[in-house]
């Protein structure tokens, strides 16, 4: 057991980790979002996102168009939506405020029962969290397997320790 | 010579590089085949025989507020399109919608909203030709009321793809204008 080496090589991987934090920090800065990267959670805009599927966001436009898929967040409520904007009004005066509905392709009738009390549009600057620009399937679904399985984390957690372990080099 | 985890480390570091080339590959030659075609510009779909159809809702779910009723409108329409073009081998699916643009000079305000839309899933069912469909959404202005505007119509696409960007476009066509009748009197 050599001290030095170990020390190394927890280094090693507080340099992973930091990486990939900074990685997403920059990616949130030059996409103006708190989470620039989602996983689909539900169903609701099947079949083209399925649970799992990787979205890419980004929000530095002004305003939303019609067709847009958007992500975004309810009052009091942690999971984000991804859902598609059905309608946009918004004033042609500077600095304008727009409103949206929005629907999932896979529903039946629009968000108004989904939004926070009497609310029957988002406001784009307040609620929406980001566009979604880019798409790969099925990868995040490593993520809903650890957050939803309760024995995912330890056999997660148990698979790091034992190779940790094997690892003689 | 090799650890266990050396070993999983490069079969991991060579299926991660392989994947990224192939997805670069599918990336770039689905663009090229779009610009080939020149479909994205160059999409085309004749919307007529618009008939707005008026009435007065009165729940919270379609636009009325404090008791007072809303203007809603429906449409009655003919559609016919071929957006087949718009798939290729990372195309999943194609989600087409028509639109209605105006202005509320009262008000001030740009609108855009959605009258009808579908799913494609393959080329077959790409080939669209409606006779007196109607909108599958009854539509209310969110400041007041929708007669007597003009919407202009539009068929919008977005692709959808396997993998990498989503793509969006508006089919080319004549200029459809509509003004929107008041609602009848009620007797």
């Amino acid at each position: 057991m050599n001290i030095r080496a170990e020390l190394a090589k927890f280094l090693n991987l507080c340099f992973v980790f930091s990486s990939a934090y900074m990685f997403w920090q920059t990616y949130s800065i030059v996409a103006d979002t708190h989470s620039p990267i989602v996983v689909v959670l539900s169903g609701s805009m099947e079949p083209a996102f399925q649970r799992g599927d990787i979205l890419f966001l980004w929000n530095r436009n002004k305003y939303s168009e019609v067709g847009d898929i958007v992500v975004y967040e309810v009052d009091n409520k942690q999971i984000p939506i991804v859902h598609r904007v059905l309608r946009e009004h918004h004033s042609t005066k500077d600095n304008g405020k727009q409103l949206l509905l929005t629907k999932g392709d896979n529903n039946a009738g629009n968000d108004i029962p989904l939004y926070a009390g009497k609310k029957t549009y988002l406001a784009k600057e307040k609620d929406i969290v980001g566009t979604v620009k880019g798409y790969f399937p099925q990868l995040g679904y490593v993520t809903i397997w650890v957050a939803e399985n309760k024995y995912a984390k330890f056999a997660l957690l148990g698979f790091l320790a034992l190779t940790s372990l094997l690892d003689d080099e | 010579m090799f650890s266990l985890s050396q070993r999983l480390q490069f079969v991991g570091n060579y299926a991660m590089t392989v994947g990224v080339v192939l997805i670069v590959l599918i990336i770039g030659s689905s663009h090229v085949d779009f610009s080939l075609k020149g479909i994205l510009r160059n999409s085309e779909a004749s919307i007529s025989n618009i008939r707005p159809i008026v009435g007065l809702r009165t729940s919270r779910f379609y636009g009325a507020a404090n008791g007072h009723p809303k203007e809603n409108t429906r449409i009655a329409f003919d559609l016919n399109t071929d957006l087949s073009g718009l798939f290729n081998w990372n195309t999943k699916q194609v989600f087409v919608y028509l639109t209605a643009e105006y202005n509320n000079t009262d008000k001030g305000t740009v609108n855009e909203v959605t009258f009808w839309d579908a799913i494609l899933p393959d080329a077959e069912h790409a080939v669209i030709n409606l006779e007196n469909a109607r909108s599958k959404y009854s539509v209310w202005d969110y400041a007041d009321h929708l007669s007597e505007r003009d919407l202009r119509f539009k068929l919008h696409w977005n692709i959808q793809p396997h993998v990498g960007p989503l793509m969006y476009g508006v089919a080319q066509g004549d200029d459809i204008v509509v003004n929107v009748p008041k609602p009848a009197p009620k007797n």
